[in-house]
């Protein structure tokens, strides 16, 4: 057989782009990647190691119904270290796989504050846990919060306070991070439109040794009940030790970190007859069970928010591309915001244009260290 | 008024007592080798992990798992002279300062694998968690603390001025060629002192450990304070390191309780800025320049 010119140049161009043409067709028939930056190491690696074994629970209950568009869903983990540095080179890394189509962000405000401007510019809808309620009121359109936001928590810490607890003269104590500081700031200001500002509003650096000073001043303000925001539960537990030594028995409502496992664990007893602001809580409906049992059975240990939002997030994300059909980012985000009545581990999500999914929380106690469901408060603002 | 005085001053020298135990291996080691060792933190978590391991994985008596830990330290004070300090002891100090950091960062990434990064409760020496004494409370695992620096500065004191080991080890310290020319074996005294270097930081970690948890962290905050602490009292004197702790920890104290509690970490760095500006040789500072 003579080999033409002809011959040699379709053979040269099918050479070419044959494997472009295969890979291309290999992509068509590959999975839909969801990245996720969590923490593996640093101060928070246990949570996230909750995290990411929620998102996977989520990952496989879609994978068995069928998955995404006929496709299944893969989850790609980058370490954000717990820092957020480490946050930022985590979405660098996720971002610059063109295939995936959404990402789960931190439950660390700080931490999505640090990533926010790589979101905007990358233009992909992120789901996070973050509840620093200036994360999605400062323009950036692509974040989506899968928990309800600290202007949430503090009216209804507040509220809890104030009309079921009848307490009126309020200590407020707050991390001084981003998420402490909104939080305490949300509380203060709830606190003022009830009518009982607070006698003390105290802030203090994270990872802090000792609480003596703090303790003493909460004794000195005469407060009646405490409201807190934790951000580590390591401070938490040196609070509340060091707080029931020095004889300070007021009641005191938290935000969510006073529920987590680690700060159980770590606190005790000191934590007894705490109530907690919880985003998830296990008794709370019947779409909470279920992740409860699921979670209990997949991990062995109690569920909590460090996992249910990474589920919510997954299952909500993985619905929404479904129903836009299509992995084009601007209609994902269009099916998220459309989103209304979905029944999620942390409660029933009606997403608003800002991008927050959820607007009340639940009131837990701890009762010798189960925390028990009390009552569910849709906030007022 | 005096209460709450006499309840910060209490939690000051607590916490000022275990900056004082961390900063006291710093002043060893940089006697001994005229380096600092940047894992000397590091020595109280891992010591810290070892009484988890021993007392709550195994459920071994408190006090057993006491002496194995405080024996883990002094093994693990002999492999870091061995692996860190000796193979560098010829080359100027910025490659040893810089072994240190990798040895630091070794360690903590090490029990991260080993054990996780999940915080540990270690239960205190005592049922009791503290005593009221009139309007202060005293907590038991501080009043530890505090009774175990006094040991150690007397020990010290007996240690280095009245035995012959002591008098071997300051020999060394001051003047390696000529401790050697008078047939004191300087690699022996340099193992020696990183022993008991590691088994100081040991120490400081197991007594502080049920008032901060352990964590892979618990090191590297001490450590910061401490040699803060050291400078303070004056870099190489042991009495320097004592005080410059409890000093750093009442005045953090006093002023989160009177300034401000989010620049708590601050006022110590403020210290430690004046210090640095105004008395550059810490407090105990004469000393250590007659011996240079």
């Amino acid at each position: 057989m003579k080999l033409t010119r002809r011959d040699f140049a379709a053979g040269i161009a099918a050479g070419i782009v044959a494997p472009h043409i295969i890979s291309s067709a290999r992509a068509q028939g590959a999975t839909l990647k969801i990245g996720m930056c969590a923490p593996v190491t640093g101060p928070a690696a246990e949570s996230g190691g909750y995290a990411v074994k929620g998102a996977k629970l989520a990952l496989d209950a879609v994978n068995k119904a069928g998955g995404v568009m006929g496709k299944q869903l893969e989850l790609i983990v980058e370490d954000d270290q717990t820092t957020n540095p480490g946050i930022v080179l985590a979405f660098s890394k996720l971002a610059a796989d063109p295939d995936i189509v959404g990402f789960l962000g931190s439950i660390r405000s700080t931490q999505v504050h640090a990533m926010a401007p790589d979101v905007l510019k990358l233009g992909k809808p992120v789901m996070i846990g973050g509840t620093d309620p200036n994360l999605t009121h400062m323009g950036n359109q692509w974040l989506f919060r899968c928990r309800p936001n600290d202007s949430y928590s503090g009216s209804v810490i507040a509220d809890y306070g104030v009309n079921t607890l009848g307490k009126k003269k309020w200590a407020v104590l707050h991390s001084t991070d981003a998420f402490g500081t909104a939080g305490g700031k949300a509380l203060s200001d709830a606190l003022t439109k009830l009518g009982t500002p607070s006698v003390l509003d105290q802030g203090y650096a994270n990872q802090s040794q000792d609480f003596t000073p703090v303790v003493l001043a909460i004794k000195q303000s005469g407060a009646d009940i405490l409201g807190s925001y934790f951000t580590f539960e390591n401070d938490l537990g040196i609070f509340a030790r060091q707080l029931r030594q020095l004889g300070v028995t007021i009641p005191w409502v938290g935000s969510p970190s006073i529920v987590n496992i680690t700060a159980l664990k770590l606190a005790g007893p000191a934590l007894y007859g705490t109530f907690g602001v919880a985003d998830y809580a296990e008794d709370s409906s019947d779409a909470s069970k279920a992740f409860g049992k699921i979670y209990r059975d997949a991990v062995k240990v109690a569920p909590d928010n460090q996992s249910s939002w990474p589920y919510d997030a997954v299952t909500i994300l993985s619905a929404a591309i479904n129903k836009a059909g299509s992995t084009d980012p601007t209609k994902i985000r269009e099916a998220i915001l459309a989103t209304k009545k979905f029944a999620g581990a942390e409660g029933e999500y009606n997403f608003d244009q800002n991008g927050d999914g959820l607007h009340g929380y639940n009131i837990v106690k701890n009762e010798k260290g189960n925390i028990v469901f009390d009552k569910h408060i849709e906030s007022a603002n | 008024m005096m209460d709450i005085v006499l309840q910060l001053l209490f939690t000051g020298i607590g916490i000022g007592a275990v900056y004082a135990l961390v900063a006291l291996g710093f002043v060893l080691i940089f006697r001994a080798t005229n380096v600092v060792n940047f894992a000397q933190g590091e020595f109280s978590m891992v010591a810290a992990y070892l009484m988890v391991v021993f007392s709550v994985d195994l459920g071994w008596p408190y006090w057993l798992s006491f002496l194995l830990s405080l024996a883990g330290m002094a093994l693990l004070g002999v492999i870091f002279n061995l692996g860190v300090y000796y193979p560098l002891r010829h080359r100027s100090f910025l490659p040893v300062i810089i072994a240190t950091i990798g040895a630091s960062i070794l360690m903590a990434n090490s029990v991260l694998a080993i054990y996780g990064p999940q915080p540990q409760v270690l239960q205190g020496w005592f049922e009791t968690p503290g005593i009221q004494l009139g309007p202060v409370y005293l907590d038991s695992q501080y009043l530890l603390i505090i009774a175990v620096t006094i040991l150690l500065v007397i020990f010290n004191y007996w240690f280095f001025e009245k035995t012959m080991l002591g008098k071997k080890l300051q020999a060394t310290s001051q003047d390696k060629e000529m401790a050697s020319l008078l047939g004191i074996s300087v690699s022996a005294m340099i193992m020696i002192t990183f022993i008991y270097s590691a088994v100081l930081g040991g120490l400081a970690g197991i007594l502080v450990a049920p008032v901060l948890f352990v964590s892979i962290q618990m090191g590297s905050t001490i450590a910061l304070k401490a040699f803060a602490a050291t400078i303070i009292g004056g870099f190489g004197d042991v009495t320097g390191a004592i005080i410059g702790g409890l000093a750093l920890g009442v005045i953090e104290t006093f002023g989160a309780a009177y300034i401000s509690v989010p620049y708590k970490d601050g006022f110590a760095f403020l210290v430690l800025i004046f210090f640095l500006i105004f008395r550059p040789q810490g407090i105990f500072g004469e000393r250590v320049a007659e011996k240079a």
